[in-house]
């Protein structure tokens, strides 16, 4: 009987003592990718479509059937109904020895399928390598909740195996194509990542100051809560294409026509738009929490503190701030990570970041140049994540432990 | 006399004003567009052509519904679907699992997951579609479970006390309490869609986003100014009426 | 008739109700009282299955509960949770309507059933058909509860601490509404609580659990008279237990015929032994006159006798 034997509590619902269908189920996956899926493509140069091969092909018997190892292993493990630490613990280590299997694995590929007579053959990785990398990361998200690791602990793992990736694709990796389109363009990667991040923090900087500031008016000014909300709300709803687009017109316009404007370096394409719509979209995430931050205090508390005999200046800076904090912090996470995803968006209008490399692979039908531009996209986003969701954590309990 | 009456819900018709007015613009810009030439020479007067030809606005409006249509179709059957396994005692031990990488997954720019869809499928309207089923899954996946989590675990012990079979305690008690915050879901879930799909553009899908691009390609405003306003207001539009369908569901529960 | 045998229920591996046996007649109401975690609401939920208990034998009616299928067996026992469980999304006629519908009755019958209940309980149909139950007051919505368990006429009632989330008051005026059902409807009623003074009020039956065992279990006065252990005899109220007897006696048990000279102060023969010995205590006097509902004097109570008689009673009210 669903929720009657034992109300779930919290996240942590598992039964003990039953196989773990979760890992077994990814364990089947990754098998049944590795074995039927294409590892890796071969092509002759940049644009021609590659050729897929098997993992046999790619890495010979030997090698697949030690990839298969650790994922026996896991599966054998998750099967065993004793879900001891230890268990857990030697899935987790089966795990990260795939996760650094896996650019072994490519180095061989490159030894066995390239010819070194073709200076333009190179190397992608193929759906099999996707997949199971993406139900590693999935594993290695599980193992973590199950066995209640710190973030910091996996994040440190995820540092190692990313270092032994850099390593093998800095000195031996080089056919493959991902490694080959950084290569052939690294100083533009680096200003294209220096631009992303550099629009990312002006724009989270401007709403963070403007976002307080019209959270404090709505405060102080309550009959505009509804109409401001609503507003906010309207300019989060409108398609970001379409806010990059109808801000260009009037920007061209005024560039054109008013030459101060145009010395500012106000113009229709490039980073004055993008940086607008950017704060836009911000404002509501940011005017949202910290609306909600200052008045989530308990009045409770607050009366407390004015019997207590606080300044109002007191109560604001010693008992409102330290509690909104966190809320606050949230905001400034959701608005980080979203504008992370929209200036990849920026690049269409001109506003360079890496977004451009995106939107350039795909009218080159380039596919490891997207790949360059939307994989450091995902990880800032990942790591601006987790960097701040634990920043939030650790505030929240500072605050608890008062 | 037990007829079900919900007092919150006496129809207003007020309620529907702002979407109503929305979708009249809507369609209002849509027709007028090919035939307000002179406006847009305005708006951009070096360019020979200032209204769009390669399709007609109503076919690039047909074309971007029926994407987004199909692909939330998809996530909501799969969305609620997933949400309502991992809530079973069943399913309970892929929950932690799906709750984090449901609210992990929103993390992922939508253009990134876009981007990297047509590696994988190929450019046209498949990858699309695909696209915004992966990403428009886990809005609608998160607010299920968070809506069935949030059911007073009295209230399903009483159903169960009462003798109510587990499908009709899922039908009759869980979806309908749960169905505010699923609705919220599947409005989140929408809107971005119709966003990423404009996006869809870019990768050879032919719909609202072909102006804007055709624009920035051409350095022609006029086609950027048509293709966002229609665009800005279907979502405008559709996302009204979700606030309309989320007021009513509200005013039936405390 | 409810009969448990040799009942243990284990969570994982720990034990929260272990070899109870217990027997509840027909048309009896029994009470498990017992502080938080003692197994009172573990036992109450296995009886309709809510639980599945890991050994020993329930049987209603003679019948094994394992033979039923649980969910129709849930639809011939009332139950009523402390929190209501309302569905708060379908308003009170079709909250009460719930089981009769499950069943398959017919809308006109579930529809008159309705009406009948809410009368029942002292809910105007007009006044609260319509309501939802965050309208109402914690009073009114369980009541709702009550009617919506009573609706299909099971025999058998499990109540799980229904009325502890109310105000004193309204507790008590739920008791007494209980009560008056009771007497009028004979169901085999299972009430958990942890209030000592509501089971000791309402129960025929009552059992003190701690640990997942029972302590002692008999009728309230045999419990008073006699607690086995100073558990028990605490959760009685200790040295209040003497009132608490004395509340659960009648004067009529007590009296003894007029005497020649009659005292000023006067009772009635349906009240209690503690009401009496409160106005000896109030108006300083040593006897009272008892009269019958006609104010006709019947027989006297005087302290000294009360004392020396009020462990010891001729004869036990309410016992069987």
């Amino acid at each position: 009987m669903p929720f009657t034997d034992a109300p779930p509590t919290g996240v942590q619902a598992w039964i003990k003592g039953r196989p773990n269908g979760v890992m077994m189920v990814l364990a089947i996956v990754m098998l049944a990718a590795l074995w039927g899926l294409d590892s890796v493509s071969v092509a002759a140069n940049r644009i021609v479509a590659g050729s897929g091969h098997a993992s046999w092909e790619a890495f010979g018997w030997v090698g697949v059937a030690l990839a298969s190892l650790p994922l026996l292993l896991v599966l054998l493990l998750a099967w065993a109904p004793t879900s001891s630490r230890l268990n857990l613990l030697l899935q987790l280590g089966a795990i990260i020895l795939l996760l650094i299997l896996m650019p072994v694995g490519l180095v061989v590929a490159s030894h066995t399928l390239i010819d070194p007579q073709l200076p333009q053959a190179r190397l992608s990785a193929g759906a099999a390598f996707w997949v199971v990398l993406f139900c590693a990361m999935l594993a290695l998200v599980e193992l973590r909740l199950r066995l209640a690791l710190p973030r910091l602990w996996i994040a440190l793992v995820m540092l190692g195996v990313a270092l032994l990736w850099w390593l093998c694709a800095s000195l031996w990796l080089d056919r493959l194509a991902l490694v080959q389109e950084f290569q052939a363009r690294e100083a533009a990667f680096w200003d294209a990542l220096r631009e992303h991040l550099a629009m990312v923090s002006i724009a989270v900087g401007v709403s963070i100051v403007l976002g307080i500031i019209l959270a404090l008016l709505i405060r102080r000014y309550r009959g505009s809560q509804r109409a401001a909300f609503a507003l906010l709300n309207f300019f989060q709803t409108i398609p970001s294409l379409a806010l990059f687009g109808l801000l260009l017109a009037p920007l061209a316009w005024i560039s054109a026509n008013v030459p101060f404007a145009a010395n500012l370096g106000i113009q229709g394409i490039g980073y004055t738009p993008a940086l607008l719509a950017l704060v836009i979209y911000s404002l509501l995430p940011m005017v949202r929490n910290t609306f909600v931050a200052l008045e989530a205090v308990s009045p409770d508390v607050l009366d407390a503190a004015t019997g207590m005999g606080m300044y109002p200046s007191q109560r604001f800076w010693q008992v409102r701030v330290p509690l909104a904090l966190p809320i606050l912090l949230e905001g400034i996470r959701i608005t980080a990570v979203q504008a992370i995803g929209l200036t990849a968006v920026a690049a269409l209008i001109g506003a360079g970041g890496l977004g451009a490399f995106i939107f350039q692979g795909l009218g080159q039908a380039a596919m490891d140049m997207v790949l360059l531009g939307a994989l450091p996209i995902l990880l800032i986003a990942l790591i601006v994540d987790s960097g701040l969701g634990a920043l939030g954590e650790a505030l929240r309990q500072g605050a608890s432990d008062d | 006399m037990t007829r079900p009456v919900h007092p919150g819900s006496a129809y207003q018709p007020t309620q529907l004003l702002w979407p109503m007015m929305w979708l009249v613009l809507l369609v209002v810009v849509v027709l007028v567009i090919p035939h307000a030439q002179g406006l847009f020479q305005w708006l951009a007067p070096e360019a020979r052509e200032v209204i769009y030809q390669r399709a007609a606005f109503t076919q690039l409006l047909g074309r971007h519904l029926l994407v987004v249509g199909a692909a939330a179709l998809m996530t909501i059957t799969l969305g609620v679907l997933a949400g309502v396994v991992v809530t079973r005692q069943w399913g309970r031990d892929f929950l932690p699992l799906v709750a984090q990488v449901a609210s992990l997954g929103q993390t992922f720019p939508p253009v990134a997951v876009l981007a990297l869809a047509v590696p994988a499928l190929g450019f046209g309207t498949v990858p699309i579609i695909v696209a915004l089923v992966l990403y428009g899954l886990l809005p609608i996946v998160r607010n299920t479970i968070a809506g069935l989590k949030g059911v007073d675990p009295a209230v399903v012990s009483a159903a169960y006390g009462m003798g109510m079979t587990p499908g009709q305690i899922l039908r009759q008690v869980e979806l309908p309490l749960a169905a505010p915050v699923i609705l919220a879901g599947i409005r989140t879930s929408v809107t971005i869609n119709i966003a990423t799909a404009a996006l869809g553009a870019t990768v050879g899908a032919s719909n609202l986003g072909d102006p804007i691009i055709a624009g920035i390609v051409n350095a022609n405003n006029a086609y950027i100014v048509q293709g966002a306003m229609v665009i800005a207001l279907l979502a405008v539009s559709v996302d009204s009426m979700f606030e309309v369908f989320q007021r009513r569901l509200r005013s039936r529960t405390p | 008739m409810i009969e448990l045998r040799d009942v243990s229920k284990f969570f994982d591996q720990t034990p929260a109700v272990e070899a109870l046996t217990l027997s509840i007649p027909k048309g009896k109401f029994c009470a498990l009282v017992g502080t938080s975690g003692c197994g009172k609401s573990t036992t109450l939920r296995m009886i309709n299955r809510l639980l599945t208990h890991t050994r020993g034998q329930i049987e209603l009616d003679g019948q094994s509960i394992d033979a039923y299928d649980p969910v129709l067996l849930r639809r011939r026992i009332g139950y009523v949770i402390q929190n209501t469980g309302l569905f708060p999304h379908w308003n009170v006629a079709r909250n009460i309507g719930l089981v009769p519908r499950l069943l398959k009755w017919p809308t006109a019958q579930v529809n008159q059933r309705v009406e009948e209940l809410m009368a029942l309980l002292g809910l105007p149909v007009n006044e609260f058909a319509h309501k939802y139950p965050h309208q109402l007051s914690g009073g009114q919505a369980q009541r709702v509860g009550v009617a919506r368990a009573l609706a299909a006429d099971p025999d058998i009632l499990l109540m799980d601490e229904p009325f502890g989330a109310l105000d004193p008051i309204t507790r008590e005026k739920l008791q007494e509404m209980l009560m008056q059902l009771q007497a009028r409807l004979h169901k085999t009623i299972v009430f958990v609580t942890h209030d000592m003074d509501e089971a000791l009020r309402l129960a025929d039956k009552l059992v003190v659990m701690r640990d997942g065992r029972i302590v002692q279990q008999g009728t309230p006065l045999s419990l008073l008279q006699k607690p086995s252990d100073a558990f028990v005899d605490s959760l009685l109220g200790g040295l209040e237990r003497g009132l608490k007897q004395a509340s659960l006696t009648r004067v009529k048990d007590h009296m003894v015929p007029p005497g020649a000279h009659l005292a000023a102060p006067r009772v009635t023969t349906e009240q209690t032994l503690r009401q009496a010995l409160s106005l000896m205590l109030r108006d300083q006097c040593e006897r009272l006159t008892v009269v019958d509902p006609q104010d006709e004097p019947v027989g006297e109570l005087s302290l000294d006798r009360l004392v020396k008689e009020a462990f010891h009673p001729k004869e036990r009210p309410r016992d069987d």
